[in-house]
């Protein structure tokens, strides 16, 4: 018998690649597991910032060189504040936004 | 022995006695005319048997009156009249002869004539033995009254009967083709009646008579007669049939019309009383029927709302409306979106019947309670908001402008339209203003987050269910939402645009992705967090399928740098083609049948275990569903238990006709948990801390329980919600409960 898929209609969820569970090895280990939440808003990365209201494309992440990465609306919104000397709100380094490893 | 004092007395008293009968005259002659005119006064007056020819006597009236002269100076006209009287009592025995006589009569033949004939003779009897005018008024009323007295003493019991039977006899006809002339041949009835004294005795009964003959009218020809007013007919069927009879009965004397319209006023506002009772008794009984035939029953709901301002029925009303609900509408064998369309219809009928709404307040609670306690009500609203109901007609009026849901006000306390609650709004009353039907819907409920959140779990199931990215269904679901929208408000449904973006997104990137490469796989990409909790499943799709899920996420992946794609491989459809040895099948299955076929591919023969292994960990029912829909499309064949076998050749053997399995085809298990499983869900995360504090502090009651709950972050489930959890762990056999103490089952 051969079988031949003509047309399927799949559903898939996206998620951010932030390098942490990149080995898709084991995908239904972490299938129950929340994903990581932004440092600053605590909202998940596939959710949106608190200024945001579309997750996806129109909240984006940034990824720091400390490998930290955020909401960038939120990152934006804290490096814009005096009280933050442009430092990464984690480690407390320079913020210097990554170039991203595609 | 008398002494000289009492016989001194006698003497005096004899002697005045006999002067005044004397006169005066010489000798005894005067007390011999006075004898006379005795004699022929009592003579004269005597009843006479009406029946003989001493009736026939003819009295020479000068005599009569000189001799009534003559009693009267010597002063004896009362003991005439009183002499009189006993003679009538004496006589009365001639009457009642005759009444027996008619009375058996009528017994035997059932004629109201009789009864007439007997009425006037009577009539006759009293007017032959009425004394003459002469003897003043006085003396008249004093023989009517005398002759009533024995007359009521003589009728027999059955005589009231009788009586009216005879009345009804008088009343119209319904018949429209006899004429009123019937009517009006009755009067010399009515006026024997009266002169006999029979109205007064009788008045209930001619009254009732009258009431009877309306509720008769009203009960022909009003039941089951809903599309249209039926008040104004019977008010002129009252002034052209029921207004003639009254004025024969109660107003015969009446000159003018002033006089008519006081004898009548008394009689014809209690008659028109009766009219509207009649009908409002009769719509009340009726009204659950009213209510599901709205709106062709318009015409009865104004009726009602007519009578019920000059009858107060409205305690009566409220009471048989929730008794027929009561008895059938709130059962289990009522579908809920039955129970809702009626109650939708019940808003309506109600408020036409009273605007208020207290009437409406009243009947709708135990409805809203009874919709409370059914799992499926939020699901039965929220399909028919979206306009989900396949069959039939949405529970909200298209012509309702569409308007957000108003928050149960408080006073107004500047509002200088203000009224008080009407008279008989109960302590829990809250003025109605006119709010629309879906704001009385979701007000069943205290929040309108169950209805979100349902509204979530539906939109996400019709929009799974969308195959090819179908852009007039989503266009479709779009414009719900923006209604929705309005209803709800925007940020409740800021959930369901993103649901809306990701479909519309994931076919953008699917153009794109197939330009590049193509491919069958067309996915439907979805925002985690922003869709209900989806079924979870470890499914893993063998063969061609995982290559085809790598290959398409590859492609994904360079057009999304930055994402990747997670497959939820229980969801979505297939469509596949069987090349087999003999035959081509053509079918579009869920992903688990398809998983299953990939792997007969590979060998002919598996069973089941080995199946579920190859495919990851599926339940065993959904399995065997899967494997049952090949079974049926005869691709399949159970050998032994529990072991499947391609058929390359189909096996027909047409004299057996192949029975079907009941099992049906389709998804009919819901692709996303319900919003109550999802509950559940988030319940099992507080599972832990329950579990902990059982542990350390031992039984506990519910509100501890709560309260030590609290402090958990987001926490926000009531004691009921956590009491229903309590009780589903008990179930599982993890709790025990004692006293209202929970503890572990250890």
């Amino acid at each position: 018998m051969k079988v031949t898929v003509k047309h399927w209609h799949a559903v898939a969820q996206w998620r951010w690649d932030t390098g942490s569970d990149a080995d898709n090895t084991h995908p239904t280990n972490n299938e129950e597991e929340e994903g990581d939440v932004c440092g600053i808003c605590r909202v998940p990365f596939e959710g949106c910032c608190p200024s945001c209201r579309m997750p996806g494309d129109d909240c984006p992440l940034i990824w720091g060189e400390c490998t930290h990465i955020f909401h960038m609306h939120c990152l934006l919104k804290w490096i814009g504040t005096a009280a933050s000397k442009q430092q990464c709100p984690m480690d407390r380094r320079p913020w210097v936004t990554a170039e991203r490893r595609v | 022995m008398a002494t000289e004092a009492v016989r001194s007395q006698v003497t005096a008293k004899w002697q005045y006695a006999f002067s005044r009968l004397n006169r005066d005259q010489p000798g005894i002659t005067g007390l011999l005319t006075f004898s006379q005119a005795w004699m022929l006064a009592t003579e004269m007056l005597r009843p006479k048997d009406l029946t003989s020819p001493e009736s026939m006597t003819e009295y020479n009236m000068d005599n009569f009156r000189a001799a009534v002269a003559m009693l009267n100076r010597c002063h004896r006209l009362p003991a005439l009249l009183e002499t009189f009287l006993d003679n009538l009592r004496k006589a009365f025995h001639l009457i009642e002869r005759e009444v027996q006589e008619h009375m058996t009569e009528y017994e035997r033949t059932s004629e109201t004539a009789i009864i007439n004939r007997l009425l006037q003779r009577i009539l006759q009897w009293y007017k032959a033995w009425a004394p003459p005018q002469d003897l003043g008024p006085t003396c008249l009323s004093a023989y009517t009254l005398n002759f009533q007295t024995n007359l009521f003493s003589i009728l027999p019991s059955t005589f009231p009967t009788a009586f009216q039977s005879l009345c009804v006899s008088t009343l119209p006809s319904a018949d429209p083709l006899v004429s009123i002339d019937h009517v009006t041949s009755s009067e010399p009835f009515w006026s024997a009646a009266e002169a006999l004294g029979l109205m007064d005795r009788y008045d209930s009964i001619i009254a009732s008579v009258g009431y009877e003959h309306i509720e008769a009218h009203v009960l022909s020809t009003c039941t089951g007669q809903w599309e249209r007013s039926m008040l104004s007919d019977l008010r002129s069927w009252m002034a052209d049939k029921v207004i003639p009879w009254m004025l024969v009965t109660y107003a015969r004397n009446a000159q003018t019309p002033e006089e008519v319209r006081h004898l009548l006023q008394g009689v014809g506002s209690r008659f028109e009383f009766h009219m509207n009772k009649t009908l409002c008794d009769l719509r009340t009984r009726e009204i659950f029927d009213i209510i599901i035939d709205f709106p062709d029953s318009m015409g009865a709901l104004h009726d009602l709302k007519e009578c019920l301002q000059r009858v107060d029925q409205r305690a009566a009303l409220v009471q048989s409306l929730r008794r027929a609900n009561r008895k059938r509408l709130l059962h289990p064998g009522a579908d809920t979106k039955l129970i809702l369309s009626q109650y939708v219809a019940t808003i309506k009928c109600l408020r036409i019947v009273d605007p208020p709404g207290v009437l409406l307040f009243k009947v709708a609670d135990p409805i809203r309670r009874y919709l409370r306690g059914r799992p499926d009500t939020i699901r039965c609203i929220v399909s028919n908001l979206v306009g989900d109901d396949e069959n039939g007609d949405s529970l909200v009026d298209e012509n309702e402008p569409i308007q957000p849901l108003q928050n149960v006000d408080v006073d107004d306390y500047s509002d200088p339209n203000w009224e008080p609650e009407p008279i008989d709004a109960g302590p829990e009353f809250r003025t109605n203003k006119p709010s629309d039907i879906i704001t009385t819907l979701v007000s069943i409920y205290d929040s309108k987050d169950l209805f979100v959140k349902e509204l979530q779990v539906l939109l996400a199931q019709r929009l799974l269910a969308v195959t090819d990215n179908d852009i007039e269904k989503i266009e479709k679901e779009r414009r719900n939402i923006e209604i929705l929208k309005i209803r709800f408000g925007e940020a409740a449904l800021q959930v369901c645009e993103v649901m809306l973006k990701d479909m519309s997104d994931s076919k953008r990137m699917d153009t794109h992705v197939q330009v590049q490469k193509s491919s069958v796989v067309h996915p439907t990409v979805i925002s985690r967090h922003f869709w209900p909790t989806l079924k979870t499943s470890h499914l893993k799709m063998p063969g061609q399928f995982q290559a085809l899920q790598e290959e398409y996420a590859q492609e994904f992946n360079v057009f999304k740098p930055d994402k990747k794609l997670r497959w939820l491989p229980q969801l979505g459809t297939v469509h596949l083609e069987l090349e087999l040895e003999d035959r081509k099948v053509d079918v579009k299955v869920p992903p688990l049948e398809a998983a299953f076929i990939e792997l007969f591919s590979q060998k002919p023969v598996w069973s089941m275990d080995e199946l579920i292994e190859a495919v990851g960990s599926v339940d065993r029912s959904a399995a065997l569903k899967a494997l049952i829909t090949w079974v049926d499309l005869e691709v399949l064949k159970e050998d032994a238990e529990d072991t499947f076998r391609l058929l390359e050749v189909s096996e027909e053997s047409p004299d057996v006709p192949r029975e079907r399995r009941a099992v049906v085809v389709s998804e009919d298990v819901p692709p996303v948990a319900s919003a109550q499983q999802q509950q559940a869900e988030r319940m099992k995360i507080y599972w832990k801390f329950i579990e902990g504090m059982l542990t350390n502090l031992g039984p506990l009651p519910l509100d501890r329980i709560q309260s030590m709950l609290r402090i958990v972050p987001g926490y926000d489930q009531t004691v009921e919600q956590l009491s229903m959890f309590l009780e589903a762990a008990r179930r599982e056999g993890l709790l025990l409960v004692r006293d209202g103490l929970w503890k572990l089952n250890r």
